[in-house]
């Protein structure tokens, strides 16, 4: 009875839907615009939830969407209505969402600042690298190095 | 076996906390029979969390479902392998691993200097029990393993009760691959404590020059090679059990276990400024302690619930504690570092922009902006609802969009670096040294855009790729024939030899190289194809240059597995000529009632055929298979292979000293410049690189 129930059970789970295929190129394109919102954290074409309602439900909504030849940014606009901006799966590049793409160029041009600011000031006058022939001062110093390292 | 193993977690603790102690007052009072007591109290803890492992290994492959933890992760019909791989599978007990994992590490560290470094190994031995003091409150009040299983009784009273059988493991984690990938992760996550507890140390003591380095190099190294591991690990089990034709998705869990890695990265290149010039102590130190708050941080966020994730197996409450020793780490590192900042004075003097010096420089300005940029976007949908409590998704397009081009230029530093000679480079032997690497490349990146890589970062990827390989391969050709001219020995062997003498420079451009097959696989992603379709036996799906047809479609009967499966049975043509057959799989796990996918792989070179059983059609009952080609993804795999044998290189010691410097001074064309050697004749000075 058990057995029965169970693969009842079993074949019910198998029944779970599919992620729908999207019909069209179009659809396929839009839907990378956009996460699924099953807590998966990924693009709606690729949710990894085995048997996701979530995804299923959303892509037959831009299949339909995208067969009534809706323009892209509407069919995604209507998806903004209806599930708010975490649908999108790349920040508004306006409000709030903009820090998201500020905040690595602004590290980035930060960190550029202090690693010219670091050379600038590590670097030696010229007139202490000037001078031909190898110093004693690097002679003995490379000696240093190299009888400690085999040393290691 | 569940009291025994409480009690020995408790012990544990009470050794922990006297380990501190006795470690705090032999240190102020500098008493060696308190420090030497309080060094076997730490490797007395090792002992402790080792049973308290051991009985909760014991309680899974003995069934006893009285236990919350062994009930809510195993059932009577997991195989054995998994029962043990269920210790880690939940919160409770991969805390408890997690402490397992740190006592050993400091039981090693410990035991391996208890004649060294007198000074520094007391406050090594604080710092390590400090963190371990951490963990065992976590396993003992916050998240015990030994939690027994209870129920409301009549009255409302809570009754113990034991399960006639468990919930089972989580289907996802049923595949042979999860059995060593968090092990391996945890390895490296773990691992970077020593380092941490070294750097700490060293500024606390005020430990002279640069000996932690020297220490902790080999643990920094075996830690980043774990992690590497770890993360290759976890990419190839969601490429392969996930099902959704990817093994790199920017979730949070995976982005956890990245920026750590980009930080320990960063160290494991400055580490040598310090080594070799004497410079960036301060800056190393904090590498150290980022890492360090990282591999914290990214606990607290996959484990709090902070942020939602596919792997994040446990979630739980327990944010609040990460947050607290998160916190007490960053002001124990500032105010040590505040103490001792003028110990910190490093020589700094810089010869040339040009150098290797400044390669570095770079090299970790890109590594922190990429972990900068993952850090960011992973916080940022919190951020957001916090801010304007509206929360806005940062998906994978954002994280590539900004982290492919960081990538691509810390391909082209991998490329750069080796060919830049400490000091000072000259303009002679820059372009002598990259003429044919980047000629190489050029005409490599060609060729692929003409065979179809017409994609602009793949393009780039692949061409950086072919300049890179060059220069590695331009390295070990010139030392060979240094040695093969002076040795006449055969040029294998002299690479050989030229291997061996260096292992950790040449075993660097393994890793390196292994970097590179790495980027090679992921410049593929950009081609990836798929196909979904409902069929029936006998009908096709194309996709590239192979067809698929369904055979059959089957129900194998129930053997000795822990679930039912639903088989499909693809035969494979490859332009119209029989190629293989394909069983991609769907899974009933009737103890959890999760459904998963085993995913039919046939992986090659040029690219792998994807198939997954997607499930069957809801309108027609029809099977539903989704076929992806995923070009060049063999190649990831292969680099992180390559990129373990070269980190298991670097650690290996080298095999003879330096030869005589007189030897090697000045021969003719050696030395680019009056002052500055070329990187090659410079390695020839020194051992380790």
């Amino acid at each position: 009875m058990l057995r029965c129930a169970l693969s009842a059970l079993a074949l019910l789970f198998l029944l779970v839907p599919p992620g729908v295929a999207q019909k069209t190129a179009q659809a396929k394109t839009i839907g990378k615009r956009m996460m699924c919102l099953c807590s998966c954290n990924q693009i709606l074409t690729e949710c990894n939830h085995v048997g996701c309602q979530v995804s299923a439900e959303m892509l037959a909504k831009l299949d339909q969407q995208v067969s009534r030849n809706e323009p892209e940014d509407l069919t995604i606009q209507a998806f903004v209505q209806e599930y708010g901006q975490k649908v999108l799966a790349l920040p508004p590049s306006q409000g709030f969402g903009r820090v998201a793409w500020i905040t690595p160029v602004v590290a980035g041009l930060a960190g550029l600042v202090v690693v010219g600011t670091m050379l600038l000031r590590w670097r030696r006058p010229a007139s202490a690298v000037a001078g031909g022939g190898i110093s004693p001062e690097i002679l003995a110093r490379a000696r240093r190095e190299a009888e400690r390292e085999s040393e290691e | 076996m569940d009291i025994f193993g409480s009690f020995a977690l408790i012990l544990a603790v009470v050794c922990a906390l006297y380990a501190i102690a006795a470690g705090v007052a032999g240190i102020r009072a500098r008493h060696p029979l308190l420090i030497k007591s309080a060094r076997h109290a730490g490797l007395a803890v090792c002992v402790l969390v080792t049973l308290a492992t051991a009985s909760l290994v014991y309680l899974f492959l003995t069934d006893d479902f009285s236990l919350a933890y062994v009930a809510g992760h195993s059932n009577r019909d997991l195989p054995g392998f998994y029962k043990f791989a269920a210790l880690w599978s939940g919160q409770e007990g991969s805390l408890l691993f997690w402490s397992w994992l740190l006592s050993v590490y400091t039981f090693i560290a410990l035991f391996a200097n208890r004649k060294r470094h007198p000074e520094l190994m007391p406050y090594v031995g604080v710092v390590l029990a400090s963190v371990q003091l951490f963990f065992l409150f976590l396993n003992v009040f916050a998240a015990s393993p030994f939690a027994l299983l209870a129920a409301p009784a009549h009255g409302g009273e809570l009754r113990m009760v034991a399960a006639a059988d468990g919930r089972g493991l989580n289907p996802l984690l049923q595949y042979p691959e999860m059995v060593i990938h968090p092990p391996t992760l945890y390895l490296g996550y773990v691992g970077f404590t020593v380092p941490f507890a070294f750097a700490l140390a060293a500024l606390l003591g005020r430990y002279p020059g640069e000996k932690w380095i020297h220490i902790t190099r080999r643990w920094t190294m075996v830690a980043w090679c774990f992690q590497s591991l770890g993360i290759l690990l976890g990419a190839h089990w969601a490429y392969a059990v996930l099902g959704w034709g990817g093994y790199w998705g920017w979730d949070p869990v995976e982005n956890a276990s990245l920026m750590p890695w980009l930080t320990a990265t960063a160290f494991l290149h400055s580490v040598m400024m310090q080594e070799k010039r004497g410079m960036m102590k301060v800056w190393n130190f904090w590498l150290v302690f980022v890492t360090f708050g990282l591999c914290i941080l990214g606990t607290m966020l996959t484990r709090s619930g902070v942020v939602s994730s596919v792997h994040a197996f446990a979630q739980s409450n327990i944010g609040p504690w990460f947050a607290g020793f998160l916190a007490a780490i960053a002001v124990v590192c500032v105010a040590a570092y505040l103490k001792n900042s003028d110990y910190l004075r490093s020589d700094n003097q810089l010869d040339s922009l040009v150098s290797r010096e400044s390669s570095f420089l770079f090299n970790n300005l890109i590594l922190l902006l990429a972990c900068v940029a993952v850090l960011s976007g992973t916080l940022f949908p919190v951020l957001s609802e916090a801010v304007q409590g509206v929360q806005i998704s940062v998906g994978p397009p954002f994280f590539n969009k900004v982290n492919i081009p960081i990538g691509l230029f810390l391909l082209f530093l991998t490329g750069v670096g080796p060919l830049l000679a400490w000091r000072k480079t000259s303009l002679e032997s820059l372009t002598k040294n990259f003429g044919w690497p980047l000629a190489g490349g050029l005409i490599f990146g060609a060729i692929c855009v003409a065979f179809g890589a017409r994609d602009i970062y793949s393009a780039l990827s692949l061409t950086l790729s072919g300049f890179v390989a060059l220069t590695i391969a331009g390295e070990f050709i010139r030392g060979a024939r240094v040695i093969q001219a002076r040795s006449g020995a055969h040029f294998a062997a002299a690479v050989g030899h030229l291997t061996l003498r260096n292992t950790r420079r040449y075993g660097g451009y393994v890793v390196h190289f292994g970097m590179v097959l790495i980027f090679v696989g992921l410049a593929g992603a950009a081609f990836n194809q798929d196909q979904q379709a409902e069929m029936r036996p006998g009908s096709r799906l194309e996709i590239g240059s192979y067809t698929l047809v369904l055979q059959a479609f089957t129900s194998p009967p129930p053997g000795t597995e822990n679930y039912n499966a639903e088989r499909a049975t693809i035969e494979v043509l490859r332009n119209g000529q029989p190629l293989m057959m394909l069983y991609p799989e769907r899974r009933f796990y009737p103890a959890s009632e999760v459904t998963s996918t085993m995913v039919a792989i046939h992986s090659t070179l040029k690219e792998d055929l994807y198939v997954v059983y997607a499930g069957r059609s809801p309108e027609n009952q029809q099977p539903v298979i989704h076929a992806y080609v995923n070009p060049l993804v063999k190649w990831i795999w292969l680099g992180g292979v390559v990129l373990v044998l070269g980190t298991g290189l670097a650690l290996v010691p080298s095999r003879q000293p330096v030869l005589a410097f007189q030897a090697t001074t000045r021969p003719a064309g050696v030395f680019a410049s009056a002052e500055s050697p070329s990187p090659h004749a410079a390695s020839l000075l020194r051992s380790g690189d």
